[in-house]
């Protein structure tokens, strides 16, 4: 009986992917998906990069530093509490952006010639890991609250900048002169944050 | 009981596969689709003549039937190969490496079945061409599931006539994998009722083609552009309006 297993594992393989796939076609013929992410971005307001600053502050210590040496514990509870809102919200915002720009990648590189296997799988994991990092971190924050959380945030933030950075290469591959102006996007921001 | 319904299954199989010949001639979609109506073409042949050995030579028809058996599964990858045509067709990158990954699999299969025919004790066509079409079946249910993985990572846009030749051959290559896996046990293998899992599943496919190739669909490659497109001239002619109207209040003002 051992040995029908490699065969039914394929057959039970092929049949999830078939009803994933037809679950898709289905949700998309119901409510057509939203594909031209430039529109998105600009509408949004915000690239990836301000978002890390955000992170950045959001997660700094500065605060906590300075609410504990000085309020009383129902000021500390209050902070901890509101920062916790706060940094899930930034998470979902961040994970549905990082998203956004994925869904943008695949959509881009359809038009490649050279694709590049490895780099595609590599991104696709990084994706996956930053999917699961992102619910790990909401469910974390949740339970232990933001300060306890900060150094797995500085991953996160690692990982959403190598995203933009592998993205940003595609990009110029598929369209140089949007690349650019994407670019010049980002690092207005950043400066601007 | 069941050797009725067999012979009625086969029948309708037969009618089933004219009919849907006969169509894409009259539809025009049999140069469009040429691999997959190739592939349907042959397996109405074969049905036909193990009809004709059946009623001529009905001693030589088990043999007959593996052999021929064999080639149904071999021109499999014709659909195969045209639904990674179709499917990939904008992405030509992607499709270089997946035609170069699909013949070395084919060429790996086949390798590997005649090495081990070769080595074996005893060589029974009958096992053989069994346990090959059984591997065979099952490297196209992976290659199936490889593209329809990539068609939904990618959000690539397929029309009906694709839908329904990878809904129908996805139906069939799942009930065969599992009909094969079974069937290679010793107590399912003589079981009348496994033997009609494969025919019903293939009667469900002809259906599933019969209704999504009527007419040509064709993928909509290029929604996301028209898309775009369409919106960037709506956005266009909207500020056009936009620009006029402010153009006609200045000039009016600078009348005033």
């Amino acid at each position: 009986m051992s040995q029908l297993l490699p065969y039914l594992g394929v057959a039970l393989l092929l049949l999830v992917v078939s009803v994933l796939w037809a679950r898709q076609l289905f949700l998309a013929r119901k409510n057509r998906i939203e594909l031209i992410v430039p529109r998105k971005h600009q509408a949004t307001g915000g690239s990836v990069a301000s978002h890390g600053d955000l992170g950045e502050r959001i997660f700094d210590l500065e605060d906590w530093y300075f609410i504990s040496g000085n309020e009383p514990s129902e000021i500390q509870k209050l902070f901890l509490r509101e920062r916790s809102i706060l940094a899930i919200s930034w998470l979902r915002r961040t994970r549905r952006r990082v998203s956004l720009v994925m869904r943008a990648h695949v959509v881009a590189v359809q038009q490649i010639e050279d694709l590049q296997l490895a780099q595609e799988l590599k991104l696709a994991l990084s994706y996956l890991v930053f999917l699961i990092l992102c619910d790990f971190l909401i469910g974390w924050i949740w339970l232990r609250g933001p300060v306890r959380t900060r150094k797995i945030v500085g991953q996160t933030l690692r990982t959403v900048a190598w995203l933009r950075g592998a993205f940003e290469q595609l990009m110029a591959r598929v369209d140089p002169a949007n690349c650019n102006a994407l670019r010049t996007n980002f690092n207005h921001r950043g400066v601007r944050s | 009981m069941v050797i009725v319904f067999g012979q009625f299954l086969w029948w309708t199989e037969i009618a089933a596969e004219a009919f849907i010949l006969v169509r894409s001639i009259n539809a025009k979609l049999y140069r469009r689709y040429l691999a997959f109506y190739i592939y349907l073409t042959v397996v109405l042949l074969i049905d036909l003549l193990r009809f004709s050995v059946l009623s001529l030579h009905a001693g030589a028809y088990a043999p007959f039937y593996w052999y021929t058996e064999f080639l149904h599964a071999g021109f499999g990858y014709a659909v195969i190969l045209e639904i990674y045509k179709h499917a990939l067709n904008n992405s030509q990158g992607v499709a270089r490496i997946a035609r170069a990954f699909l013949w070395g699999v084919l060429g790996a299969i086949i390798l590997k079945v005649s090495w081990n025919a070769v080595s074996g004790p005893v060589w029974s066509p009958g096992t053989t061409s069994a346990e090959l079409e059984r591997d065979l079946r099952t490297v196209q249910a992976l290659l199936l599931a490889a593209v329809i993985a990539l068609l939904a990572y990618y959000v690539v846009p397929a029309g009906r006539n694709l839908i329904g030749i990878i809904f129908g051959y996805s139906a069939y290559i799942y009930a065969s994998v599992v009909s094969l896996a079974f069937g290679s046990l010793p107590g399912y293998g003589l079981r009348p009722g496994w033997r009609l899992v494969q025919p019903i599943a293939y009667l469900a496919a002809l259906l599933i083609w019969g209704s999504t190739l009527w007419s040509y669909s064709p993928n909509s490659a290029a929604e996301t552009e028209s898309k775009i497109d369409h919106d960037y001239k709506l956005i266009a002619e909207r500020t056009r309006r936009a620009i006029s109207k402010a153009r006609s209040f200045l000039k009016m003002g600078g009348e005033l």
